[in-house]
């Protein structure tokens, strides 16, 4: 019961506390990018919850296991990256092969996410915060995702009334974007404080 | 025989250039990794001559101490020996770490040399709210810390911080930061010293 | 003979400064955006930032472009990242050597440089594809556009944030801190006005 609380804290903390978006800046650029319409928002953060959550469990996996006891961190980062692009082109191959519709919603983006910075990001975080539990590290993974999927959501909801709303020229587009990142960022900043 | 002659065809440049890095990286970690160690431990010293300015330099305690944090985590701790000029024990210190209100807090602790007095903590990592949680890095939460008892602390909301016990003033608007510091030192002031004890290195008079 | 010279060094000149104003990676062509974010609280992790990215720029350029005639076009991408690994790495064992203060501040965003897109990108457009000369004035262009944008935006949020320049206080004793601008809030909101400020001189500039 105490194992189940304590992953489910890690999981809420990811979502909503830590947000990846809104308080460590990753995956600004597609956040940016794809955040226009809901539906591609939603592909876009399905697929970057598939792959986060595979690449996070492997990079610790192989940091853990093979790289951290023979003294081989030095390479941790092109082991990371190699790993990473690995796991796309295996997702792509998998999806696209046993889940052709589900290919239809997010399978194009797939190979823009392989230099996402959210990806790359939680593999470096988990390491850094020491975790030395495998069901921990997929909880956190999938979190991330979940969580990334989640301000990608709001934020397309939000652009597709500004669409229509009167922002001044030289605003439209990106500027009017990040403030609204940035007022999303402080509403998020009420969870805070949430896991104790 | 033909596949792999494709095979290698292929991707000659980048088995040749993996190699070629590899070595670069190898290279430049030997050259360097000597001034990382140091950098690491120059650091941990600088913290700790602030909070034991009598001490000249420091030595890893010959023991493993593990400190419970409760929902069955733990931590492991390595404790360093303050020795002054003529060779005495002036203090221990130790890292301590854990939740604050957001992320983990990581703290240098100092205490005096028969484990009684809390010689104060430096915070090494904290990502608390600026302006607020952010403030337990600031002299006048820290102070209350210097010669409180090293036993059962608690954070109190009103009170007066000039005077050094038990009873610790928590940050106005930040009490969650506050609190969790005082936890931090509880869990691994009340851990380290039973297990010190136990090993024989302080109580009844004995330094080691 | 003359002409020939005369344009080559426009070529140069060109490929300088782009990255500068025209293609600045942050502020006209919006790529990298997660440092501008993460690393301009103040203004020394933004320059540390700033200059290890020029670093690796010029050095995967260099090497990119030394090796152009031989890429398989659909091994490329991987050769790519292994190489801009391979220096971030190598940047990051530098960064931890000589100034292990800033390191310490930037924490993982440095190794978040091997996925930062202006430096896959430039490889692809351009080093791929020029000679060794060009691409490394490109680099040092791109490089030098985004630590300017990096410093920029660090001066404005330090300054607000603490009333310090760099370490060295420049406001009035009086001034209360603005502490919004430290926190993820003033980063975005900051970076948004400064790019609606970049469309206002580009609009008056073309008409």
């Amino acid at each position: 019961m105490d194992r189940l609380s304590v992953l489910l804290m890690g999981f809420l903390s990811m979502v909503l506390v830590n947000n990846f978006v809104f308080t460590k800046f990753l995956g600004t650029c597609p956040y940016l990018g794809v955040s226009g319409r809901l539906d591609s928002a939603l592909g876009m953060g399905l697929a970057v919850t598939f792959v986060t959550a595979l690449s996070g469990t492997l990079t610790w996996v192989v940091d853990f296991y093979i790289l951290t006891p023979r003294g081989l961190e030095i390479t941790r980062y092109i082991c990371y990256i190699v790993i990473i692009a690995g796991a796309v082109q295996l997702v792509e191959m998998y999806v696209r092969r046993f889940f052709p519709s589900l290919y239809d919603v997010f399978g194009i983006f797939l190979p823009l996410i392989s230099t996402n910075c959210v990806i790359l990001g939680i593999c470096l975080f988990i390491d850094i915060w020491g975790t030395d539990n495998l069901l921990e590290v997929v909880v956190l993974s999938t979190g991330v995702g979940i969580g990334f999927t989640l301000a990608i959501c709001i934020m397309a909801g939000i652009r597709e009334r500004l669409i229509v709303s009167d922002v001044p020229t030289c605003f439209a587009g990106a500027p009017i974007t990040l403030i609204t990142a940035g007022l999303l960022a402080m509403a998020f900043m009420g969870f805070a404080g949430m896991i104790r | 025989m033909d596949k792999l002659r494709y095979f290698v065809r292929q991707s000659w440049l980048l088995i040749v250039s993996s190699f070629c890095f590899g070595l670069l990286i190898a290279v430049t970690d030997a050259a360097l990794s000597e001034k990382i160690e140091q950098n690491k431990a120059d650091k941990l010293n600088r913290l700790t001559l602030l909070l034991l300015p009598g001490a000249k330099h420091f030595v890893p305690v010959d023991a493993q101490f593990e400190v419970g944090l409760g929902r069955g985590r733990s931590e492991k701790v390595t404790v360093y020996k303050a020795v002054g000029e003529t060779q005495e024990c002036v203090g221990w210190s130790f890292g301590a770490g854990g939740d604050g209100f957001s992320g983990r807090i990581e703290l240098v602790v100092a205490v005096d040399a028969d484990f009684g007095k809390l010689m104060g903590f430096e915070v090494l990592v904290s990502s608390e709210t600026p302006g607020f949680g952010d403030r337990i890095k600031y002299d006048y939460y820290r102070n209350q810390f210097r010669g409180a008892p090293a036993g059962e602390l608690k954070s109190v909301s009103t009170g007066s911080a000039d005077k050094i016990d038990s009873e610790i003033v928590a940050i106005t608007g930040a009490t969650v930061s506050s609190e969790a510091v005082v936890n931090i030192l509880n869990s691994f002031l009340g851990g380290v010293k039973n297990q010190m004890r136990e090993e024989g290195f302080i109580g009844d008079g004995k330094g080691r | 003979m003359a002409k020939d010279d005369d344009r080559q060094v426009g070529v140069y000149k060109r490929a300088l400064l782009n990255g500068l104003w025209n293609e600045n990676p942050t502020f006209r062509m919006l790529i990298g955006m997660c440092p501008p974010l993460a690393v301009t609280t103040a203004v020394k992790p933004a320059l540390t930032m700033g200059l290890s990215v020029i670093f690796v720029l010029v050095c995967s350029n260099i090497v990119v472009s030394l090796m152009r005639k031989l890429l398989k076009p659909h091994l490329r991408i991987i050769m790519f990242t292994l190489t801009i690994a391979t220096f971030v790495t190598i940047c990051d064992l530098f960064l931890r050597a000589y100034t292990p203060a800033m390191s310490e501040i930037l924490g993982a965003y440095v190794p978040l440089i091997i996925v930062n897109c202006i430096i896959i990108f430039r490889a692809e457009a351009c080093a791929s594809k020029c000679g060794v000369i060009v691409s490394a004035l490109d680099a040092i262009g791109m490089g030098g556009g985004f630590t300017i944008a990096l410093c920029i935006l660090a001066g404005i949020r330090e300054v607000l944030a603490s009333g310090r320049f760099c370490g060295l206080e420049v406001m009035p004793s009086g001034f209360v801190p603005w502490l919004a601008m430290q926190m993820p809030v003033g980063a975005f909101v900051t970076l948004g006005l400064l790019l609606g400020l970049a469309n206002v001189l580009t609009r008056k500039k073309g008409a």
